[in-house]
């Protein structure tokens, strides 16, 4: 691996890699103690019907998904801001239309010959120097932003109905979160694709929030074990000639699994996912 | 002399269509302390939301303090009775209980007061121990303390409690209103609780909801007068004491 350092793409991979980590960790934070897994699904089912666009205009990939996804997200945020009980249907209409859309638009592509599988399922190795600025400007602007709204991010998110009898901008702050939950998964996208950038978002919160006291140290954790998969994945993808993307995720899966065996035999807590479920 | 502080003129409420709340009209003066009483489903809860802005009246208005609730809702305490949410949410007792003292300056900076108030409120309640604990390693009772810690860290004008005793036991609800008596001198207070029995000895006032609300202000209420169609349970206000459930007031009557 230490050879593999010599070729840039090697080298972009990693930083790639860490940026990405670092917005899975704070971001996906937010989304799973917040019970926005299938909202943050919803979004990236819907980015593609960006990605189909950008394709069917010609026009960048940025530029297509970031502007159908965001869209997608605001409306999915006012559907919960104003009846959080049935948001889940109206989310998975939305995930419908946006995947549906995005088939047919690459359908009507004249000469259509993408290379769909790499949006699909990521190509961290095939990461351009230009997308790692774009990685950099996002990952400034979530730590800025987490660290600005901390307590108040903090009390949404455990008692959204207290914070705004608090005169916590309630609304305000979901827009902007979920907002850069949409602008994640666009960027994410391109580490480990459409089909997994929500096992990326989610697996390591759900493992670090059992071990963590706080908001901020679950991010923290978050983050580094998303590192962990992210190289660990990297260095399998490398050695064995596999496809990046499913190799990290399945290093996450692989820790999500040997954390609930450890929690099983040495906490006797009940694992993440199930009190999850039952708490909702 | 005391003002009123809360006034609610006609309000009705209905959730999708199904009516909750009709046609309510409310005075509650200033420093009164006031149990809501009623059945389940008698729209307790509704009522308190309303009062503090969190729901809006389809019909009628609210007045706090001669604004709308939302315009004054930092001067409001609330202790919700539901406290078992985000079960797994890692957060401590002390970081829960600063959510009472929100809005802070930004970039998590909290004075050396907001940190005094919360262990302050949580002394008060005797859970000052527990301040670095997780909040979900915390039994019922104990979290439900913690909630009421949190309304009282935010040093309000008017505290809402609802059914705060739910899960605490008997010398800690004893402890509780004893603590919400001394606070009665500078606050109004609104409880809605089932223990009519301990109440009584703390209480100013009686608001019965179910559906409508009937308000007893400091008058002795016969078991004759709740019979006549207050449509509180009666058993359950007059349990053990037959003719009335207040007391009569010192000095109280204007
Ligand atoms: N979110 C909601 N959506 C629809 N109906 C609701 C909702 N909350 C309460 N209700 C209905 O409104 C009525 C009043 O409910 P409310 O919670 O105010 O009663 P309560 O007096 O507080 O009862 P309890 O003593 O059980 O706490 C009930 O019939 C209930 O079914
Ligand atoms: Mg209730």
């Amino acid at each position: 691996m230490i050879d593999a350092l010599h070729f840039e793409f090697m080298r972009n991979a990693l930083i790639a890699g860490c940026f990405a980590s670092l917005i899975c960790g704070v971001i996906g934070s937010f989304v799973v103690v917040n019970r926005l897994v299938f909202l943050a699904g919803g979004i990236a089912h819907a980015a593609f019907g960006g990605i189909g666009l950008a394709f069917f205009l010609g026009i960048p990939y940025l530029l297509g998904t970031l502007g159908v996804s965001l869209m997608a997200a605001m409306i999915m945020t006012a559907v919960v801001l104003n009846n959080k009980d049935r948001a889940d249907t109206f989310i998975g209409i939305l995930w419908a239309i946006g995947m549906a859309t995005g088939i047919i638009l690459l359908d009507m592509t004249p000469g259509y010959n993408v290379n769909l599988m790499s949006y699909l399922f990521g190509s961290i190795l095939a990461v351009p120097g230009s997308d790692l600025w774009w990685m950099l400007g996002l990952s400034v602007f979530t730590l800025f932003s987490t660290g600005f709204f901390y307590r108040d991010l903090l009390a949404i998110s455990y008692d959204d109905e207290f914070a705004r009898l608090r005169g916590v901008p309630v609304n305000l702050i979901y827009f902007l979160f979920i907002g850069l939950v949409a602008v994640s998964i666009v960027i994410i996208i391109r580490v480990v694709g459409l089909i997994l950038v929500i096992a990326l978002l989610t697996i390591p919160p759900y493992i670090a929030e059992k071990y963590s006291n706080s908001l901020a140290q679950m991010m923290g954790l978050s983050t580094l074990l998303a590192v962990l998969f992210n190289f660990s994945g990297l260095w399998v993808a490398y050695t064995y000639n596999l496809t990046s993307g499913a190799t990290i995720i399945l290093m996450a899966a692989a820790a999500f699994f040997i954390s609930m065996i450890f929690d099983a035999l040495f906490l006797k807590k009940p694992p993440t996912l199930i009190s999850n479920e039952q708490n909702n | 002399m005391k003002d009123p502080i809360i006034q609610v003129n006609h309000l009705s409420f209905s959730y999708n269509g199904s009516p909750v709340l009709s046609d309510v009209s409310l005075t509650v003066m200033e420093k009164e302390f006031v149990a809501f009483i009623g059945p389940n489903g008698g729209g307790k809860t509704t009522l308190i939301k309303l009062l503090l802005g969190l729901l809006k009246p389809d019909q009628g208005t609210i007045k706090i303090m001669g604004q709308s609730p939302a315009k004054i809702a930092h001067r409001f305490g609330y202790v919700p009775q539901d406290v078992s949410f985000n079960k797994s949410f890692p957060i401590s007792v002390m970081d829960v209980v600063l959510m009472g003292r929100l809005p802070f300056h930004r970039w998590t900076r909290l004075s050396r007061n907001d940190r005094i108030a919360a262990q302050k409120a949580l002394e008060s309640l005797e859970m000052l121990e527990f301040q670095n604990r997780k909040i979900n390693d915390l039994s019922g009772g104990q979290r439900e303390r913690v909630f009421i810690a949190r309304a009282l860290a935010t040093d309000p004008d008017i505290l809402f409690l609802d059914e705060p005793t739910a899960n605490i036991d008997s010398q800690g609800r004893t402890d509780l209103y004893a603590l919400l008596k001394e606070l009665n001198k500078t606050k109004t207070i609104f409880v809605v609780s089932h223990d009519t029995m301990v109440l009584s000895s703390y209480i100013t006032s009686v608001a019965c909801v179910n559906k409508d609300v009937h308000y007893h202000n400091d008058a002795e209420i016969t078991k004759e007068m709740l019979d006549m169609g207050y449509h509180c349970p009666v058993e359950l206000i007059a349990h053990g004491i037959p003719h009335r459930i207040l007391k009569t007031h010192e000095g109280n009557n204007d």
